[in-house]
């Protein structure tokens, strides 16, 4: 007990040597505070964005592995190619259904389209003489024989569309996303509404390939945004896409008319693909479909987070090995300075442990007032520092809903999705601002680092302790 | 009849040599005496004639690297130095090494608590023991500094006494005081062996102190 008496009354009279060691403590301690509190809240965003956004797993062809075997400069190895695509079993709704019963699935939703021909509208299409006016239109036209694609979306989740801004709602009524998905509604494209003059309300009629006929209500016109346009077309690409929900697809698609089927399955964690393509092979998925997820894109998405994360990491470890070498010459030359009090200490029976311990305890309470200091200031102050290196994050997580709600047309998920009956978008948590607060862990943390820059700096004293003689010392000072 | 002797420390033929001196260089070589309870002895010698070497032997600085030195029955090899230290001996320099950021009660108080005093009156003890040393109360609450080098070393005997040891070593207490100093210092000390039968050990170069004592062990005699 005697020896934290006696580090307590060392500190108290030495001020000089505690304050200047307590100082480099406490700017260790604060720019460690800042650093850990911006790495966590960095990680906090990062888990909170990839939790928010959707893992996908798509069905894709595995292309590696089937051309792996054919020559492509032998005509024959193509028709070869050819015929193995074809043979390639398709897979139904009802499948669809079976794959997205799995633990590891946590839901799903698909865009069914088939080729459609106008009966009292036209394709939006302009031929030119220069010979590739129109090009864009049919290369863009999923059926090339056909007129328009119609497009069928299982559900708001699907509309990857307007969920990424591709396509934006230009016109839409009121009750439009309420009804959308149960009946012989559409949104068409904007050019294809000018072009044939057409207005919300009003009612088109499509003829599938085998001549059944359908009728359609307007009930939404959007547009392409110019950026995402290709081609030389007068038109976009969507221009003569028209979308409406799976379930009339599924009208239309029968043994003599085909449709295009492509789901999208909503995964708990990137880690269960695998397993989940074992399973989907089990419920009769062709091998030569493989599982393709969105990882790289959600990855992408959150690297300046990223970045700033390891940045954080890196003048941590920086600080923490400048200020722990600073710390150990300090204390080698504080042990120096203090030979006599070690020579006194030890010639009235002293021992080197309890030497050795009163100097560590020593170091531990200037550590402690520092950190606590250091933490809150460091504390209050990393809030803003955060808040300003973070801020094009805390920008995109405040606008990501409110610009896909405006994509949607000012009725989309945000305001509807309740009502959709899970047929929302699941929304991105929004940020007024980043909390990077000295919580627990922090604290946790922040005790650690002064726990080892202590020790470190102690085998300094605890080398020189063991070292010292104290009649060599008590001479030197006669 | 003889009147049978209290031996507290007897030194066997205890000889030291440095780890890094030449074959056969001793800086003690073979010294052997016995030093009694009640009596105050001065060790003399010239310069390099092993009186700090002796001294720190006995005071359990050392190891003697051969030879033995048996304090109170026990040799000083089997015993804990740091614990013979801090509560078998009192140990008093020429430098007095008091610690300077301390008070004079503070330092006695710290050599009380080394002992594992549990007393809660520590103040008064040291008080006290500073009023025997010939010190008011009134400097117990002085920095060291602040003292004289005879008060210090009245300080440093004060520590000595703490715990009531057998036996006071000190190394030329009054190297650094004037010739009236020196003898109350020596007053202390011959108190301290005649009226509380303390075995006082001096290592000094003065014939002055010489005079003073019961027994010198001259060191020049013993080479």
């Amino acid at each position: 007990m005697y020896i934290l008496k006696n580090a307590w009354i060392s500190i108290k009279r030495n001020k000089g040597r505690n304050i200047l060691i307590g100082i480099i403590i406490f700017i260790i301690a604060m720019a460690s505070t800042i650093t850990l509190a911006i790495k966590n809240t960095a990680s906090d965003l990062i888990d909170s964005y990839m939790n928010a956004y959707n893992k996908e797993v798509t069905i894709g062809f595995n292309r590696e592995d089937m051309m792996k075997d054919f020559n492509m400069g032998d005509v024959g190895g193509r028709d070869e190619i050819k015929e193995k695509f074809n043979n390639i079993a398709t897979y139904s709704i009802s499948d669809i259904e079976s794959f997205a019963d799995s633990k590891y699935v946590f839901s799903y939703y698909y865009t069914y389209s088939v080729g459609m021909n106008g009966s009292n509208i036209e394709k939006a299409e302009i031929e030119d003489d220069r010979g590739f006016g129109g090009r864009g239109e049919k290369f863009n036209n999923m059926e090339n024989q056909s007129d328009f694609t119609l497009m069928g979306y299982s559900s708001l989740d699907a509309m990857s569309e307007f969920i990424n801004g591709t396509y934006t709602m230009e016109d839409i009524s009121d009750n439009a996303w309420n009804i959308a998905f149960d009946g012989n509604y559409v949104f068409i494209n904007s050019e294809l509404a000018s072009y044939n003059n057409l207005k919300l309300n009003d009612k088109i009629t499509l003829t599938s390939t085998d001549n059944q006929t359908f009728e359609y209500q307007i009930i939404g016109i959007f547009k392409q945004n110019e950026d995402d346009n290709q081609g030389m077309s007068m038109f976009s690409g969507s221009a003569n896409t028209i979308i409406t929900n799976s379930d009339n697809i599924s009208k239309i698609v029968n043994d003599n008319v085909k449709g295009n089927l492509s789901p999208t399955f909503i995964i708990n964690s990137y880690s269960d693909v695998s397993r989940l393509q074992d399973e989907f092979y089990e419920k009769g998925l062709d091998k030569n479909y493989i599982l393709e997820t969105n990882e790289e894109m959600a990855t992408a998405a959150v690297s300046s987070v990223k970045n700033v994360n390891s940045f954080s990491t890196t003048f941590l470890v920086l600080t923490l090995i400048i200020g722990g070498v600073v710390l150990f010459v300090i204390n080698m030359i504080n042990i120096r300075e203090r030979k006599y009090e070690i020579g006194v200490l030890r010639t009235i029976g002293v021992s080197k442990f309890k030497l050795t311990m009163q100097f560590v305890f020593e170091l531990i309470i200037v550590a402690l007032v520092a950190l606590l200091i250091g933490a809150g200031i460091g504390g209050v102050t990393s809030k803003s520092i955060s808040n300003s290196l973070l801020a094009s994050e805390i920008e995109n997580s405040n606008n990501q809903n409110e610009e896909i709600n405006k994509n949607f047309g000012g009725h989309g998920p945000g305001e509807n999705k309740l009502t959709m009956k899970g047929r929302g978008v699941p929304t991105v948590q929004a940020y007024s601002k980043i909390n990077a607060v000295v919580d627990i862990v922090v604290i946790v943390e922040l005790l650690g680092i002064g726990l080892l820059l202590v020790i470190v700096s102690s085998i300094a004293s605890l080398i020189s302790i063991q070292r010292f003689s104290p009649l060599t010392i008590l001479k030197e000072r006669s | 009849m003889e009147k049978k002797k209290d031996i507290l420390l007897k030194v066997i033929k205890a000889s030291y040599r440095y780890s890094d001196a030449e074959e056969g260089e001793y800086a003690l070589k073979d010294v052997s005496f016995d030093f009694e309870l009640g009596k105050i002895y001065a060790i003399k010698g010239r310069s390099g004639s092993g009186k700090t070497t002796l001294l720190s032997l006995i005071s359990g600085l050392e190891r003697a690297t051969d030879g033995e030195i048996i304090f109170d029955g026990k040799n000083l090899k089997d015993m804990n130095l740091d614990k013979y230290r801090s509560q078998e001996i009192g140990i008093v320099f020429q430098s007095y090494n008091l610690l300077p950021y301390m008070t004079a009660s503070e330092n006695i108080i710290l050599s009380m608590d080394i002992n594992g005093d549990k007393s809660k009156n520590k103040e008064e003890k040291a008080i006290k023991l500073m009023e025997k040393v010939g010190l008011k109360e009134s400097y117990a609450s002085r920095k060291v500094l602040r003292l004289s080098g005879g008060e210090q070393q009245r300080v440093a005997i004060a520590r000595s006494l703490s715990y009531n040891p057998k036996m006071i070593i000190a190394d030329e207490p009054t190297g650094n005081l004037d010739k009236q100093t020196e003898k109350e210092i020596i007053e202390i000390f011959k108190k301290l062996a005649h009226e509380e039968n303390k075995c006082v050990i001096i290592v000094t170069h003065s014939d002055n102190v010489s005079k003073l004592v019961d027994k010198v062990y001259d060191l020049d005699k013993v080479k």
